[in-house]
């Protein structure tokens, strides 16, 4: 996975993150990314890169390992495409200092 | 855990949660707080202040015992252009002592010890907890009434009410009907990054003493023509670096926050306060901005809705407002069950309480503030711009009559866009700049 800047640093190094067996996020319709979504949003608004476009698979991909609960997926999607929920209790991002 | 009763089920143990918890505990209501982070705090994220008179309206002196970071005396705002900035600011030394005015916090610290405050009381914290759904009951021929809470492991807790301090994401305010779905237009994400250094060297850069602390608005540049803002605040040994703003601006103009907070940190007047600082943590979190217009319905039967869940923000009021508004409902809930009445009439007085507040009356005046945000999105951008240029003429030295440089100032006024449209500008942004 790719990171955004020229360092290449890892935001996710510094998050501690327990990941739960099973995704917290799915997308609803997996073809309307390709067929309707021409600028994939969720591949640049997402902070931590949990979606990314495949073009050997013509989707996009989920890794909800990643996800920082920060909620802005399900309305930065312009199609209403992701569906998510909070990761089960315990679970999932932990800001501890 | 499972077949529970409790007069009280709050949903979620932030600020607005422990709050009520608090209050309730107190007047002898049984209370079960549920919290799905491993401990209250272990999910939170904010900007860096809370308030003092608002937290000593919940628990009095509380700076004698809260985990604080520092009392800030020094509040600045920052016009950012690439290679300048026009600073504003106020220093309180006042500030520094009782009552104090505002103090930085760390939330996985002040959290966990606020909603500590509410099971010394006798609520009972239930941590790593899931709330699924909400339970119902029947109430006469027709209606129904929450009564209760489901977790994820399908077992049932059941109370007299409901509190929902669940935060913004507010799925079950969404799934009691209280609240319409938001949109990307009002909500903004925000990243932070915690930056380590020694705390002399804190003091040393921000000028401050061991018991002082800073605070700074950063306008313009940080958002890179988005309407957001950043924020820097001086925690004891640690820096808060912060920014974000609307879903909406970020998607159309193809921008990251983590690649706007990596910027801010090279921008000259940032990269020397946090040069050689160690990352401790990155935190994201969404803020919604609702106006006056999207608070939610606040109340129904058995149930009532607080803090964030409720858009109940103002400015750079979350964290207090979310205190306060968990007080409300608890006065509210104490009275219904002095009553034995927890149906929506007895309940809607929460809503009345809300209605006659500082924060709720200054939403009203604010939702127009978000309109022109969302009209004039380059205002911030174009203000900041007009006083680096006129600063930068009036302060530039050089062989010129006074009357060159008024010139050369009004020159570069009428640059930058018709004299009119500034003037408007500098009226919304005074009479706005708290707004986002």
């Amino acid at each position: 996975m790719g990171n955004f800047i020229k360092t290449n640093q890892n935001p996710l190094k510094y998050v501690r993150i327990k990941v739960a067996d099973h995704s917290h996020i799915y997308l609803r319709d997996k073809q309307r990314c390709q067929r309707e979504c021409e600028n994939k949003p969720c591949t640049y608004f997402c902070p931590t890169r949990v979606y990314s476009w495949s073009g050997e698979d013509r989707e996009i991909k989920v890794a909800y390992q990643r996800c920082v609960e920060c909620g802005a997926c399900p309305w930065g999607c312009p199609y209403d495409n992701i569906s998510w929920s909070f990761p089960p209790g315990g679970y999932g991002v932990h800001y501890e200092l | 855990m499972g077949n529970d009763r409790y007069d009280v089920i709050i949903v979620g143990a932030g600020p607005a949660g422990s709050s009520a918890a608090q209050l309730c505990a107190e007047n002898n209501l049984s209370v079960a707080l549920i919290e799905k982070g491993e401990f209250p705090g272990s999910k939170n994220m904010f900007g860096g202040a809370i308030y003092s008179e608002t937290t000593a309206t919940i628990v009095p002196t509380f700076w004698e015992e809260a985990p604080l970071e520092r009392p800030i005396t020094e509040e600045k705002i920052w016009f950012m252009e690439p290679n300048s900035v026009v600073e504003v600011g106020f220093t309180g030394y006042d500030f520094a002592k009782s009552p104090y005015n505002s103090f930085t916090v760390i939330r996985s610290r002040f959290d966990r010890w606020f909603a500590d405050k509410a099971v010394q009381k006798g609520a009972h914290l239930l941590t790593s907890t899931l709330v699924e759904n909400l339970v119902y009951e029947k109430l006469g021929l027709t209606g129904k009434k929450v009564s209760g809470v489901r977790l994820e492991d399908g077992s049932e807790i059941y109370s007299e009410v409901v509190i929902l301090a669940e935060g913004g994401w507010a799925n079950l305010a969404e799934k009691a009907g209280l609240r319409d779905n938001i949109n990307s237009k009002m909500l903004t994400i925000y990243i932070k990054e915690l930056l380590a250094l020694p705390q002399g060297v804190i003091e040393a850069r921000f000028n401050l003493e061991k018991n002082e602390g800073c605070s700074i608005g950063m306008v313009s540049y940080p958002t890179a023509g988005a309407i957001g803002k950043g924020g820097i605040w001086t925690n004891r040994d640690t820096i808060s670096l912060a920014v974000g703003g609307f879903l909406d601006q970020f998607n159309q103009k193809g921008l990251n926050i983590y690649q706007l907070l990596y910027r801010l940190k090279g921008h000259p007047k940032v990269k020397r306060l946090i040069e050689g600082a160690e990352t401790v943590q990155y935190m994201y979190h969404q803020i919604p901005r609702g106006s006056y217009d999207n608070i939610p319905r606040l109340y129904d039967d058995g149930i009532l809705v607080t803090g964030d869940a409720a858009n109940l923000i103002s400015g750079r009021h979350g964290t207090e407002i979310a205190m306060l508004s968990g007080m409300y409902a608890a006065e509210t809930v104490i009275h219904a069950k002095a009553k034995g009445d927890f149906s929506k009439k007895t309940l809607a007085a929460y809503g009345n309480k809300l209605e006659n507040t500082f924060f709720v009356d200054n939403m009203k005046v604010r939702k127009k503030s978000k309109i022109f945000y969302q009209k004039h999105t380059d205002s911030d951008f174009l203000i900041s711009q007009l006083a680096n240029e006129v600063a930068k003429v009036f302060f530039t030295e050089g062989f010129r009559t006074e009357q060159e440089n008024i010139n050369n100032m009004l020159k570069e006024v009428e640059n930058i866009q018709p004299l009119s449209k500034t003037l408007s500008d500098l009226y919304q942004a005074v009479w706005h700049w708290r707004v986002l």
